[in-house]
């Protein structure tokens, strides 16, 4: 079954290249391509095939599929059919190249999360990248958007980085890029692998410092945002980190970085979410601050409950983003005031995404309530838990604001668009995963026996003292919002994600530019001036050399010729064209050659 | 000498030149003057009979014909290239004598002075070679004239009274040589030594020199070439030189090499003066024809290097022969240009790339190969006779060619260059035309062949 581990990242990468040099009927092989890719996953999942080939001498690289990859890759196929059928109804201009990309970028993903090496990770991983930013650009007429899409490539390749150092050192340190044998890297090596395992895995998911990344990914569509938000992208990172777990591990220190690296930015980015105003940044937000939750899986080794938290994230965050997208199109506005009544006119989305919503308020029995208390309950230390536990309760808070949002009635009733049927169709399956992963996986110990991982289960007690926090601060939040019909409003700064992306241009950017133009004016100044100076030098030799020597060589030359020339005629002149005369020469040099013969011997 | 044989089989292909000669000149007197081409045919059918004859004597081991006629592999080389070149210069005759009162007289003359070439190069006895030197000069001298117009009769004139007196000159050192030696053979001469032999080689040179067209004997080529019709000059400027070569090669050896005199630096600095002479005076010549005059006479320069080479390097022998065999085709295709295109004025050929980039390209094989360069046949020679001179002691010499080379250029490619500029329309002759590309052609072939030909033939 080899093959089948080939084909199934193939099939959407291959499908999706000749959409894009074709760019027919997009839509039509985007869906049945995306709906093969479901079935193949779900094969492969069963199957678990694997495959190994030697990309570069002496390195093996491979594909397979193991517990962690089944999961993922049954999710990423089925979230992205999910968005594609939305997109089918949604994206009407340039279907072949936005179904393309999506299937490559899909494609991608399905190769990073079976991946068992370095190399073919890596590949993977940029493939993603670039086709997210081709994807967040995707109305690249519009210079914003594609600035945005430049902002957030080069943000997630700056953590990229990572990804190589990582590469390097464990050829250096164990001389083998297979992801299962990073531990055996040797001491000083092993802390650089794990130590750029984290940056890229932190700059494609998103956590701090780099999240504001993700704000800017809101420009491209949103079927873009449903996909890249859930089960690829951000995801990505989480994976690789929950992949790489041992390697944290090992470290001593890397696992507790990413632990609270993951909390916090659960806790200052779910603040975030709470202070926008608008819907897609605040779902946005909401990413950064639940793959946080998954980080913190990462960091203190809850490999079953992150994975379990990604799986049911993805369905609800592509749910949301759906529906936000749905309303988007609709309606012509994302900005939460003017989204008041929009679950009312458009039940179906309403009902929907309510339902995501509550599920990512963390309340019972939906899916987030569950995968959530499995992440908490493998938390140790007081202050960690501390400090997620506030992010769940902020969790809580910004669903209920996007769930009272939307749902309060409206002032007053204003035009909007039909929603279409392609764009209504994947909404309430998506909503049935999202309120039911939870339970069923938490049933038989389905999470941990699907992913082969052990971990502690939350108790009765923690659920129930969750979900009722959950409820509470829901409750709270809608009634103190019923009563005070004034906004909701938080500082500028959790409003604008923290200042980040300000921060960077001055404390990365701005140096980084200096520098290059101060590089720049040595390459200028200096090389330059060197090579110019050089060829300045020659030249001045050249006209130095030119008045005494060229004439004289030329002189030379041209003595040579005339004096060819005076011989030539010389050479002639015995040819008179008179007989005598020749008659005459010919007996004077036939003496002289008899003088000659008689004196040489 | 392998042998002595008084069987005039051995002379088959000397005959065969001679009965196509005699039996066109025959056919001739009955033919009326609109089928005397056929004579023409005659002679042809005669040459190739005579060239598979020498494909056959090659064959078989050397042998010395009535104790006075060499077939050795001189012969059989002289033989194949006079046959061959008096074949071409016949193809190039037939388009300019046609419909003449007189054409049969064309055909036998090439055919009486090609035989003349032929036994002067086969010519075992200073008697013979002098019989041959006439029977090779006199014709030659009738077909110079033959236009009868008056650049045409003044030519002949000259061609004939240089001829006569450095004829003259030629019997009176073989009577010399007699009376020193006692014989006439080359075989039965012995060691002779003295102020009178050197005297002798020296009036000997010059009737072959004459017929090689070297200096002190070369005042006629320049006057003969630009006066005699094409034809003739292209056949006076090739096929005599091959049978003249060979003699002085087969005199240096067998009779020079006996006599105790400096003659082998007196033909070296003879060499060094012609190809020197002719290089120089062919500068700055805005006449296609006196170019081409001037420049066999340097070739002949060239061409004697290795006669004052024989005996002392083995290279000479293949050097000569290589030489002169390709020298004879190259020439004769570039006079074929000069016949194609009907145009004695450099100026004249402006235009003529665009005419017919065939022939110009062909053109340039010929010139370039007159040079001496890759991969045309000359170089193959010239390599030989510079390596010869080399190996012979002589690097002064080689020297002296190869800077004679050099200049040699310079007045070549000004052939070249009118071709290329804008000019009149050109009526070009395709009978000749094709005698070019076929000169041009075969140039390429031995020069990419030379490993072949050296290896097996020479």
């Amino acid at each position: 079954m080899n093959i089948l581990v080939l084909l199934l990242p193939a099939l959407p990468i291959v499908s999706g290249g000749a959409l894009i040099i074709l760019r027919r009927a997009g839509p039509a092989i985007g869906l049945l391509v995306a709906s093969a890719t479901v079935l193949l996953a779900i094969w492969a999942a069963i199957q678990r095939p694997a495959m190994t080939i030697e990309l570069f001498a002496g390195f093996e690289s491979g594909l397979a599929v193991d517990g962690l990859s089944a999961v993922m890759v049954v999710t990423v196929s089925v979230v992205a059919l999910a968005v594609l059928v939305f997109a089918a109804g949604e994206i009407r201009e340039s279907t072949g190249r936005f179904f393309g990309l999506m299937l490559i970028f899909m494609g991608a993903m399905l190769v990073t999360v079976t991946a068992t090496d370095l190399v073919l990770l890596l590949m993977a991983w940029e493939v993603m990248g670039a086709m997210s930013y081709a994807l967040i650009g995707f109305w690249w007429r519009e210079r914003d958007r594609v600035r945005s899409g430049t902002i957030a490539f080069v943000t997630t390749r700056a953590g990229d980085m990572g990804l190589y150092l990582a590469a390097g050192c464990a050829i250096a340190g164990s001389h083998s890029l297979n992801l299962t044998g990073l531990t055996a890297t040797s001491s000083p090596w092993l802390d650089l692998v794990a130590a750029g395992l984290v940056a890229a895995a932190l700059g494609k998911s998103a956590q701090l410092p780099f999240s504001f990344w993700l704000s800017r990914a809101m420009a491209g569509p949103s079927p873009v945002s449903a996909l890249l938000h859930s089960a690829t992208m951000v995801a990505a990172g989480a994976y690789l980190l929950l992949r790489t777990q041992s390697v944290l591990v090992a470290t001593g220190w890397a696992a507790t970085v990413v632990a609270w690296v993951g909390a916090l930015t659960a806790l200052l980015l779910g603040a975030v979410a709470f202070a926008q105003r608008d819907l897609k940044q605040l779902l946005a937000a909401s990413t950064c601050a639940q793959i946080g939750f998954m980080v913190l899986a990462a960091g203190v080794s809850a490999i079953a409950g992150g994975a379990a938290h990604l799986v049911a994230h993805a369905a609800v965050k592509s749910l949301l983003f759906l529906g936000a997208g749905a309303w988007l199109t609709a309606l012509g506005t994302e900005h939460l005031p003017e989204l008041q009544g929009a679950a009312r006119r458009y039940p179906l989305v309403g009902v929907t995404f309510g339902v995501g919503a509550l599920a990512l308020a963390g309340l019972p029995p939906l899916s987030l309530w569950v995968t959530k208390d499995m992440v908490l309950a493998a938390v140790g230390d007081p202050a960690l838990h501390a400090v997620a536990l506030a992010a769940a309760v902020l969790s809580a808070a910004y669903a209920a604001k996007a769930l009272i949002a939307v749902w309060s009635p409206e002032a007053a009733r204003r035009d909007g668009a039909r929603i279409r049927l392609l764009e209504r169709l994947p909404l309430p399956l998506l909503a049935l995963l999202a309120a039911t992963l939870g339970i069923i996986g938490l049933l038989f110990g389905g999470w941990t026996r699907l992913l082969n991982a052990a971990g502690p289960l939350p108790g009765a007690g923690e659920l129930a003292a969750s979900g009722v926090l959950a409820l509470a601060v829901v409750m709270l939040v809608i009634g103190v919002r019923l009563r005070r019909r004034a906004e909701l409003e938080a500082g500028a700064f959790l409003a604008g994600w923290l200042g980040l992306e300000p921060l960077a241009v001055a404390v990365v950017w701005q140096p980084l530019m200096v520098v290059a133009k101060a590089l720049a004016r040595f390459d200028d100044a200096v090389i330059d001036g060197v090579v110019r100076a050089v060829s300045r030098g020659g030249m001045a030799m050249a006209r130095f050399a030119r008045s005494p020597f060229e004439t004289g060589v030329d002189g030379v030359v041209r003595g040579t010729a005339a004096m060819a020339g005076r011989l030539g005629k010389l050479a002639r002149k015995p040819q008179t064209g008179q007989v005598h005369t020749y008659l005459a020469q010919a007996t004077v040099a036939v003496a002289l050659l008899a003088i000659v013969i008689m004196l040489v011997r | 000498m392998t042998g002595m044989t008084e069987n005039p089989v051995d002379l088959l292909p000397e005959l065969l030149i001679l009965a196509g000669a005699v039996i066109g000149l025959l056919a001739g007197l009955f033919l009326p003057r609109g089928r005397q081409r056929w004579v023409g045919w005659i002679c042809g059918i005669a040459l190739v009979a005579a060239l598979a004859a020498t494909s056959v004597a090659a064959l078989r081991p050397d042998t010395m014909a009535f104790e006075a006629y060499s077939v050795d592999l001189l012969t059989h080389v002289a033989r194949a290239t006079v046959i061959v070149a008096n074949f071409l210069v016949l193809v190039l005759a037939a388009g300019w004598a046609r419909g003449n009162s007189r054409e049969t007289e064309v055909y036998v003359l090439f055919m009486l002075a090609a035989l003349g070439t032929v036994i002067l190069a086969g010519a075992g006895d200073l008697l013979v070679l002098v019989a041959a030197y006439l029977l090779a000069s006199i014709p030659a001298y009738a077909l110079a004239g033959f236009a009868k117009d008056e650049a045409g009769t003044e030519a002949a004139l000259k061609y004939f009274l240089m001829g006569a007196f450095l004829g003259v000159l030629m019997l009176a050192g073989v009577t010399l040589l007699y009376g020193l030696a006692g014989t006439t053979a080359y075989q039965d001469f012995g060691p002779v030594r003295g102020g009178a032999a050197g005297l002798a080689v020296v009036l000997l040179l010059g009737g072959l020199l004459f017929k090689a067209g070297g200096v002190p004997a070369h005042f006629w080529v320049p006057d003969v070439t630009e006066g005699a019709s094409r034809t003739v000059a292209a056949f006076v400027t090739t096929v005599p030189k091959i049978g003249a070569f060979v003699a002085l090669f087969r005199l240096a050896v067998e009779v020079f090499a006996g006599l105790e005199i400096g003659w082998r630096p007196l033909i070296a600095i003879i060499a060094a003066a012609t190809m020197t002479l002719g290089n120089l005076a062919a500068f700055h010549q805005d006449n296609v024809r006196r170019l081409l005059a001037y420049s066999t006479i340097s070739q002949a320069g060239y061409l004697l290097v290795p006669i004052a080479m024989a005996g002392q390097s083995d290279l000479a022998e293949p050097a000569l022969l290589f030489y002169v065999a390709a020298y004879a085709i190259t020439n004769l295709g570039a006079f074929a240009v000069v016949l194609a295109v009907g145009e004695d004025r450099l100026a004249g050929y402006a235009g003529l790339a665009r005419r017919s980039p065939g022939l110009v390209l062909a053109l340039i094989v010929c010139l370039l190969g007159l040079v001496g360069t890759p991969p045309t046949a000359v170089f193959v020679g010239k390599v030989l006779v510079f390596a010869a001179a080399w190996d012979g002691g002589y690097a002064w010499l080689a020297v002296v060619a190869a800077i004679n080379t050099v200049a040699s250029v310079f007045y070549y490619l000004r052939w070249i260059r009118p071709a290329f500029q804008p000019g009149d329309a050109i009526t070009v002759a395709t009978r000749a035309a094709r005698i070019v590309y076929v000169a041009a052609a075969v140039s390429l072939l031995l020069g990419v062949g030379s490993g072949v030909v050296l290896a097996n033939a020479l």
